[in-house]
């Protein structure tokens, strides 16, 4: 799996100035709104399960990097968008330390098999620091998408 | 019906008490002194064995059960032995959690991968049970159906509130709040768009999430001023108590006697206020203003704790005393000890399980409206003819969906949304038009 198959490019926001980690989650959520991914009436619905996910632990995996995500009935395929923070917000990340790359992910309840490879296909990405640095300093959506598409493609290593 | 019940502790021995009557009931545990019991004193068929053993699982008749219901001590044991019982043949199989990453399906869905059809956590539902005698105030109802994703309450229109008179249409309630019935002069209507409730009318209102309280605040004139809740104990009761109660309009003080704990719930629950102390220290009580409270709830993980800090709590002055008591036995003491409401994780699970146990579509039913209107869960069984068909032309009358719970995710449904098997439905039907509305449910196409 590909993250081009389910990052909604429309959705991508290159500099979320959040006022914390809810209002970034539900920045990105009114991002795939806005981009036709979710019926407008579901976002605060969505919202609020992202942030019922965040409650058991942090889905900030360290490294700079989050991945909220979440299941719900008002999607009926896998969508997920990106934002960058560029001054970086505080995530109650698992290594305390703050958050740039935001990855958020909505999928049908039924389709378990691909939410689990969505999930480990950005995690398997972000492993890899070289690309996390290199998003980091993207500013424009258009760079945004230039990366992931170098990502799946191999060229980043 | 037949049920196999796994695991002979508190939960499951109550569970064969209320059961063992009216069902032919199997009892499945490793220990036999509790299955030696269980064979005396209850009307129960007993198997010795691990819950986790499809040997032991047969010799109880999992393949040819109703239900199964997995109830020991240990989450994982349940969920393996609910699977078991599910792949072998039983119709329906229900698994108690208590572990709440279990219970959530955004990272791994546990329950679709195990193939049981329930999870529940007693925590959970107990919290919700204490929440509901919390919040409830005077004569009006206030009920959590499906597990607390929807919640119906009753409010009395008073005069000069910002929503008298005001047509349904334009008070533009939240997205998942419905006025389900008015109530005039003692007579009971579901209303449509253009109808108002006037000062002195009762308004039921039915919905999910946090704008219920919005809704219901817009029809009384004064705002009641903020009570006081303090609750001893921040375990998983403590902890989903004081996250549904603060949504509401309470300050919640929560106690916890293990600092990182505290760290966790202060993080978890913003509007809380977090206290670290021991509650069976009266010093510590008297520092969390337990006097000033209006309502205290003892939830700890240990029945005496939560009984001697409910009586403390009394001394100090508290208005209303809560205790969580899992022993059957320390029943009788309570009352005694000026302890108002004791609620039981066992109590609650054994009104879950009456649900279960039901022959009919209906899983359970409360009346609102002065008994002129109930709200029914219903489940949506294969072959129901209204599965398929937008609710608008379903021609219910007297009657609405008011929600539908779907692979446990609870939403009220608008006009073109269908049922489909497997779904729980919420119906809100008018007492005259309950009868013709419900057996539509059950007819089989």
């Amino acid at each position: 799996m590909n993250l081009l198959d389910f990052v909604c490019t429309d959705a991508i926001v290159p500099d979320l100035k959040p006022a914390g980690k809810e209002d970034a989650i539900a920045q990105l959520v009114a991002s795939l709104k806005d981009a036709g991914k979710l019926p407008g009436d579901e976002e605060p619905a969505i919202v609020a399960a992202v942030l019922k996910r965040e409650e058991l632990g942090s889905t900030g995996i360290g490294n700079g990097v989050a991945v909220p995500h979440t299941k719900h009935p008002a999607v009926d395929r896998l969508t997920a968008t990106v934002g960058l923070v560029h001054e970086g917000i505080d995530f109650a990340s698992l290594d305390g330390e703050p958050v740039y790359i935001m990855i958020l992910l909505v999928s049908p309840p039924e389709n378990t098999r691909d939410h689990l490879r969505a999930l480990e296909t950005v995690s398997r990405h972000l492993k890899n620091d070289t690309f996390c640095n290199f998003l980091k300093q993207a500013k424009t959506a258009d760079e945004v998408v230039e990366l992931l598409r170098e990502a799946d493609e191999g060229h980043i290593s | 019906m037949n049920v196999v019940i796994l695991g002979g502790g508190t939960v499951g021995t109550s569970i064969c008490k209320v059961l063992g009557t009216r069902h032919n009931v199997c009892l499945v545990d490793p220990d036999p002194e509790v299955l030696e019991i269980a064979g005396e004193q209850l009307d129960v068929q007993t198997v010795k064995g691990s819950a986790c053993d499809a040997v032991t699982l047969f010799q109880a008749g999992v393949q040819s059960a109703d239900l199964v219901l997995a109830v020991t001590s240990k989450d994982e044991i349940n969920l393996v032995g609910a699977s078991l019982s599910k792949s072998m043949g039983a119709r329906r199989s229900v698994a108690r959690v208590f572990n709440p990453s279990y219970l959530d399906s955004s990272t791994f869905d546990y329950r679709r991968h195990f193939g049981i059809d329930r999870l529940l956590s007693l925590e959970r539902l107990t919290a919700l049970e204490l929440a509901r005698s919390v919040r409830m105030r005077g004569m009006f109802v206030l009920e959590n159906l499906v597990r607390g994703g929807v919640e119906v309450q009753e409010v009395a229109v008073e005069t000069d509130s910002p929503a008298a008179g005001v047509p349904l249409k334009d008070l533009k309630f939240g997205p998942g709040v419905l006025a389900g019935v008015f109530v005039t002069d003692g007579v009971a209507r579901i209303p449509n768009g253009d109808d108002s409730a006037n000062a002195g009318d009762t308004v039921t209102l039915i919905g999910t999430g946090d704008s219920l309280e919005e809704a219901a605040k817009r029809f009384r004139k004064n705002v009641p001023p903020k009570l006081l809740v303090v609750i001893g104990g921040g375990g998983e009761i403590g902890f989903n108590l004081a996250r549904v109660l603060s949504k509401g309009r309470f300050s919640v003080v929560l106690m916890e006697g293990d600092r990182d704990r505290c760290e966790e719930l202060a993080t978890k629950l913003d509007s809380v206020t977090v206290l670290h102390g021991d509650v069976t220290r009266r010093s510590e009580m008297e520092e969390a203003r337990v006097d000033r409270a209006d309502v205290f709830v003892a939830a700890t993980g240990r029945d005496e704790d939560n009984i001697v800090c409910g009586v403390e709590a009394r001394e100090l002055g508290a208005g209303r005393i809560m205790s969580v008591v899992r022993r059957p036995d320390y029943a009788n003491v309570l009352g005694k000890l000026g302890i108002d409401v004791a609620v039981s994780p066992r109590s609650v699970m054994t009104r879950q399980v009456d649900g279960m146990v039901q022959t009919g579509a209906v899983l359970a039913r409360f009346d609102v409206a002065g008994n002129q209107a109930a709200v029914y869960e219903v489940e949506v069984r294969e072959g129901c003819d209204l599965i398929g068909v937008p609710l608008k032309d379903a021609g219910f009358r007297g009657a609405l969906v008011a929600a539908i719970d779907r692979e446990e995710f609870v939403r009220v449904p608008g006009a073109e949304d269908m049922l489909k098997a497997g779904d729980v439905a919420v119906v809100l039907a008018q007492a005259d038009a309950a009868e013709g509305v419900l057996e539509r449910f059950e007819a089989q196409g």
